[in-house]
């Protein structure tokens, strides 16, 4: 009951990074790039939005990506939850040359962290893995526990209907 | 759920198309993929069977443009809707912003429609979406076809929320972007009104953080200090105490207030007990009027002794002022004294 209660309220709050937030994520993510040696690290929330990315990502399709590996995750959990696990926490899917390693980064989001075989080792890249996401998890607690910004987020819409009139004016 | 990404100037949203099997969600998402200009689509991705019946999802990002200052980006999803992959659409739906439900017009489709529509709200709530409130749009499909419901018996039956509708025949893209356009709409609305700065608004934001935080700050807050007397008074104190203290009362509750009131403000809860201590009127007036009363009778004798030397000093002789000294203390303080009095003037 606990969790699932827990687990709802996290639904019902939205995910708001500031500029400062993604930078401190990502200074954090390019460090553990560099001792991990894998090619690029992406963050993407449960819902499968792309927050943040470091590394390479030529020829790779994000939000695409992010859409899947979140998808995939959460079906994971459904498996882990069958066999009476709460989660598993982190997923592996290894290729002849890249091999994409998913870890959950506190309640609500994914680290995706693609990597070439020859450059490293799975070994590596979990021994990293898991002190970054502590890391990131202290870093993604601040931002879920701020209350701030619930107002005046963007500027207010007023005539809604031409703003939609306008946004898929050429659709 | 929004995301909202400064560091990316973006609001990510997610619309997710529900309904039965075979009802045209696909489609629907097919023809937005199709119509929509090269520059705001992404790629369409379709986790199907070998029989394109949709296994997982399709997925396409729709970017519309900047709305509000903010990059704003639709994540299109349709679930599987088999009543056999239950399991998977429960997954799309998670964190879902809007809903699409598309409806199979044809009678013999109704029974289905209906059973999707309560998996729909059922899953939804699992998820901890209320199906009451989420943004959502009907669409009543295939409305080419010879023989299909009458609008308002799909009404009647599926529009339980009193949700927009449209008709539509997805296969020509007929009724896909105007039910779209609704939802991004309703989404977009939703959003600014939980986000937006509403000029009404602007200084709620920080009144409600101050307001909110402290819950017993109240009653303390609204006296700073010494000043506003006029109102405290009547609060705390019962009317004989406010009668007895009306003199003497100003230059006392000056000082000691600002001490108490000062640290009130933070633990409040336990500072109100000594609110009701200065109030109250039992425990002060004791120390008061005993406090008073000693004072007077120093200075009284500071005047008398004075005024004795003074009168002494004419003279230039100190015995001429014992005998006025007496006098004094026998008329003025012996009357107020009482007893003291008598010993005193008994010397």
């Amino acid at each position: 009951m606990g969790a699932s209660e827990t687990d709802r309220k996290l639904r019902k709050a939205r995910l708001i990074f500031y500029e400062d937030d993604v930078e401190r994520i990502n200074k954090a993510l390019e460090n553990y790039q560099n001792l991990s040696k894998s090619r690029c690290n992406m963050l993407i929330d449960v819902e499968g939005h792309p927050v943040t990315q470091v590394g390479s990502t030529e020829g790779i399709n994000l939000e695409t990506i992010a859409a899947l590996v979140a998808a995939s995750f959460a079906a994971t959990k459904e498996v882990a939850k069958i066999l009476g696990e709460a989660e598993f926490s982190s997923l592996t899917h290894q290729g002849k040359h890249e091999s994409i390693q998913l870890s959950l980064v506190g309640d609500r989001t994914i680290l995706a962290t693609i990597f070439d075989s020859e450059e490293t080792t799975i070994g590596m890249v979990m021994f990293y893995t898991k002190e970054l996401v502590e890391k990131l998890a202290g870093i993604f607690a601040e931002i879920g526990n701020r209350k701030d910004m619930k107002q005046g987020v963007f500027e207010p819409m007023e005539d809604m209907e031409s703003v939609i009139d306008d946004l898929f004016g050429d659709v | 759920m929004v995301q909202i990404n400064f560091a990316k100037r973006e609001i990510n949203c997610k619309l997710v198309y529900y309904g039965p099997g075979l009802s045209g969600k696909t489609t629907n998402l097919e023809v937005v993929h199709k119509k929509a200009p090269a520059s705001k689509k992404g790629e369409l991705t379709s986790i199907a069977t070998e029989g394109d019946r949709t296994l997982f999802f399709d997925y396409m990002p729709l970017e519309l443009g900047k709305v509000g200052g903010m990059n704003t980006k639709f994540q299109l999803y349709t679930v599987p809707g088999q009543v056999y992959y239950n399991a998977t659409r429960k997954l799309v739906l998670q964190g879902a912003d809007g809903v699409v439900f598309v409806a199979d017009s044809q009678p013999d489709k109704m029974d289905e429609n209906i059973e999707s529509f309560q998996n729909l709200e059922e899953n939804l709530r699992e998820q901890g979406l209320q199906p009451e409130t989420i943004p959502m749009v009907l669409q009543w499909n295939k409305r080419d076809l010879p023989n299909v419901c009458d609008v308002s018996e799909l009404d009647k039956k599926l529009n339980k929320y009193n949700s927009p509708t449209f008709e539509a025949v997805a296969v020509t893209g007929e009724g896909v972007f105007p039910t779209l356009k609704k939802l991004a709409q309703m989404v977009l609305e939703k959003l600014n009104k939980e986000y937006g700065l509403n000029p009404d608004k602007k200084g709620e934001a920080g009144k409600k953080e101050t307001a909110a935080a402290p819950a017993a700050k109240p009653e303390p807050k609204p006296e700073p200090k010494p000043e506003p007397k006029p109102e405290r008074r009547p609060e705390p104190k019962p009317e004989p105490v406010a009668e007895r203290r009306a003199e003497p009362k100003p230059e006392r509750r000056a000082e000691p207030k600002p001490e108490r009131r000062e640290p009130a403000p933070l633990p409040s809860g336990n500072r109100k007990p000594q609110g009701y201590d200065i109030g109250s009127g039992a425990l002060p007036p004791p120390p008061k009027k005993g406090g008073g009363k000693g004072l007077m009778i120093v200075m009284l004798l500071i005047l008398v002794v004075a005024g004795a030397f003074i009168g002494g000093g004419y003279t230039g002789k100190l015995e001429q002022a014992v005998p006025a000294l007496q006098k004094f203390y026998d008329d003025k303080l012996a009357p107020t004294l009482g007893g003291g009095s008598q010993s005193a003037g008994g010397e």
